[in-house]
């Protein structure tokens, strides 16, 4: 915890860690720049709150897949997650269990399929990348059972009220932020980057990593599903095969907003940069009528510059 | 390298062959065929076992280049795309000169091997992660199916992948005999050249081979590059073996190549393992899923079957020495 005493210490270390992510942050303002001008209605609030919808999805799986990278971990069962999340809300919610129950049910399904993830990875000491793929095909048997093809439903005030005219994707985004800041305060938050940095140090210096490390795991699930139910509202209901795109992306988001792979690297808010990057780019490209073959083409070539324009000016200066 | 060698391939006492991974797998599969032999019959046919090893050729050639990257510390997830785009690409290049259709095989192999090489230069000199260097090469080269395919399914006229794809060569598919040799030189290049030997060292610590002399960027190159060489064969294999090619036809081999690689106990992390492992690794794959056919379940629990089976092979054969 951080004494009154520390604030200074404590606004230098952010400033530390912001200074990697200014270039990010920079072309992150660029194109949003860019897609402002070449469509003005985004600066409305019916614009704001469409954009923030389809923003919010990615931001999510990239929140879920940056906090099991901060910890070391990385998890391929991510899009079956979603898609599990998104067929629990259309089948749920409909039924006597009502929108409370059913955001109740895909929170639970996220918490527990995340934490059973990350006891079997952990306590199994089995290597995370091969469990989360095997929980990816569980996963996804799973939302095929529960519903085989595309259906179920979402009352319609829910929709309206999440993917309508308000912006309340963008309001859900900050709060989830600020229960991020908030998480890193408790004991398992501080324990966070300490059990990816260093796990045995902090195992030796009485950090509980194996627990930090699960409760990454279920906070992961529980993102997960909830982007899972947030596309259920925006759709109007469910199917089980939708999230399949968002596994990679999620990596490609944690990564471009300079989350390492090693553990105990990167910030939350460098994961929804990249996300925002993401999704961004992937909106502009619609409106300047990119065909989707040179989405696809430019997309990865967008991916591989910004992830090695870092390295290639940090070896600039050193050469220097 | 004589020490990790030895320790790697102990002498033959009945104590170190239950330790040894792939010699495990192996007892699993045979375990796996003799009780689906009795239990359903039919399984145990030589034809059906034929059938299988047929289709564990296919994952077993992609996973010869995931088995070398992974044990170089990397991991390729371009692999499904690179075989796509191999078994898409031979008919476009069919030049009319060429009727036995050797040349267009040989400029698709050269240019899935290129791809890979693309991704190698991405790694070792961009020092981008190899996760994202080969995600982003597999959206990329999405991209440039599309355009080359469009959705419909390309049909090859070509004598070599027909041969290829249906020949019996004394009984045994010619498929499963190109698997066997490139597994041979795959093996003796992994254990027996100084080449294999860094990818052993790379994989254990990079900066360690680095101080001793090895060029870790051309190392690194190479190995992605055999990856797509591998990918591409195996892409030529489907093709000859489908008759036709289509967007999507590689998608698969991704994650089978890296269950494969794991459950023959290469480690994930690098720098230990053997291509002896895949082999039965691969073929159990195709066994479990051959296994779930036969009990003629819904999509759903096909897919929770799969799942499960691997997770409880992982913990026969996977995992990983406690760290701390």
């Amino acid at each position: 915890m951080i004494r009154s005493g520390d604030t200074a210490l404590y606004w230098r270390a952010q400033r530390e860690r912001n200074r990697g992510l200014l270039g990010l942050f920079a072309v992150v303002a660029a194109f949003l720049a860019l897609y402002a001008y070449l469509f003005p209605g985004l600066l409305t609030v019916a614009g704001i709150s469409k954009f923030a919808q389809s923003w919010l999805p990615l931001a999510l799986v990239a929140m879920a897949q940056a906090i099991l990278m901060l910890t070391g971990g990385i998890s391929l069962a991510i899009g079956a997650t979603v898609s599990l999340g998104a067929v629990i809300a259309a089948t749920t919610m409909t039924g006597y269990l009502g929108v409370a129950g059913g955001v109740v049910a895909v929170s639970a399904a996220g918490l527990a399929i995340g934490a059973l993830c990350g006891v079997i990875a952990i306590r199994l000491r089995l290597p995370a990348i091969i469990v989360t793929l095997a929980a990816a095909f569980i996963i996804a048997g799973l939302a095929l059972l529960i519903l085989p093809r595309p259906g179920g439903a979402i009352p319609g005030w829910f929709s309206d009220l999440l993917a309508g005219n308000t912006p309340a994707a963008l309001f859900i985004l900050i709060f989830i932020a600020l229960l991020w800041k908030l998480y890193l305060a408790t004991p398992l938050g501080l324990s966070l980057y300490a059990a990816g940095e260093n796990p045995v140090g902090a195992y030796r210096a009485g950090v509980p990593v194996d627990a930090a490390r699960i409760a990454a795991y279920a906070i992961s699930g529980l993102l997960s599903t909830l982007a899972g139910l947030f596309i259920a509202a925006q759709t109007g209901s469910g199917d089980p095969v939708i999230g399949q795109a968002f596994t990679l992306n999620s990596i490609a988001a944690a990564v471009l907003g300079g989350v390492g792979f090693l553990g105990g690297r990167g910030t939350m808010r460098g994961a929804i940069a990249g996300s925002l990057l993401l999704s961004v780019m992937i909106n502009v490209m619609f409106f300047l009528g990119f065909s989707p073959v040179a989405q696809y083409v430019a997309q990865g070539l967008i991916i591989i510059g910004a992830v090695a324009l870092p390295q290639i000016t940090a070896r600039f200066r050193r050469t220097r | 390298m004589s020490e990790p060698q030895s320790s790697r391939f102990p002498a033959w006492s009945p104590r170190s062959l239950l330790r040894n991974r792939a010699f495990l797998t192996v007892l699993i599969v045979a375990l796996v065929w003799i009780v689906a032999g009795f239990a359903k019959p039919g399984f145990g046919s030589y034809g059906h076992l034929r059938y299988l090893l047929e289709l564990a050729a296919v994952i077993g050639l992609v996973a010869i280049g995931q088995t070398y990257v992974v044990i170089a510390g990397g991991i390729d997830l371009s692999v499904g795309a690179i075989v796509t785009v191999s078994a898409v690409g031979v008919p476009l290049v069919a030049l009319s000169g060429d009727s036995s259709g050797v040349l267009a095989v040989l400029i698709i192999l050269a240019a899935a091997t290129s791809i890979g090489f693309l991704n190698g230069l991405g790694v070792a000199y961009l020092r981008i992660h190899p996760m994202i260097m080969t995600l982003a090469m597999a959206t990329f080269l999405q991209g440039v199916l599309i355009l080359i395919a469009g959705g419909t399914a390309i049909s090859a006229q070509n004598p070599v992948l027909a041969w290829l794809g249906n020949a019996r060569v004394l009984g045994i598919p010619a498929g499963v005999l190109l698997w066997a040799v490139v597994s041979a030189a795959a093996l003796a290049v992994l254990h027996a050249t100084p080449f294999g030997a860094r990818l052993f060292a790379l994989g254990a610590n990079p900066l360690a081979s680095a101080l001793s002399g090895i060029n870790v960027q051309a190392t690194t190159m190479a190995v992605y590059a055999v990856s797509g060489l591998t990918a591409g064969l195996a892409g030529v294999l489907i093709l000859g073996m489908n008759g036709q090619g289509y967007v999507g036809i590689g998608d698969p081999y991704l994650l089978a190549s890296i269950a494969a690689v794991v459950l023959g106990g290469t480690s994930i992390l690098g720098g230990s393992g053997s291509y002896a492992g895949t082999i039965p690794g691969a073929v159990l794959l195709v066994t479990i899923t051959a296994l779930i056919t036969v009990v003629n379940a819904s999509a759903g629990w096909r897919s929770i079957l799969f799942g499960s089976l691997v997770l409880l092979l992982l913990l026969l054969s996977g995992r990983e020495s406690q760290r701390r």
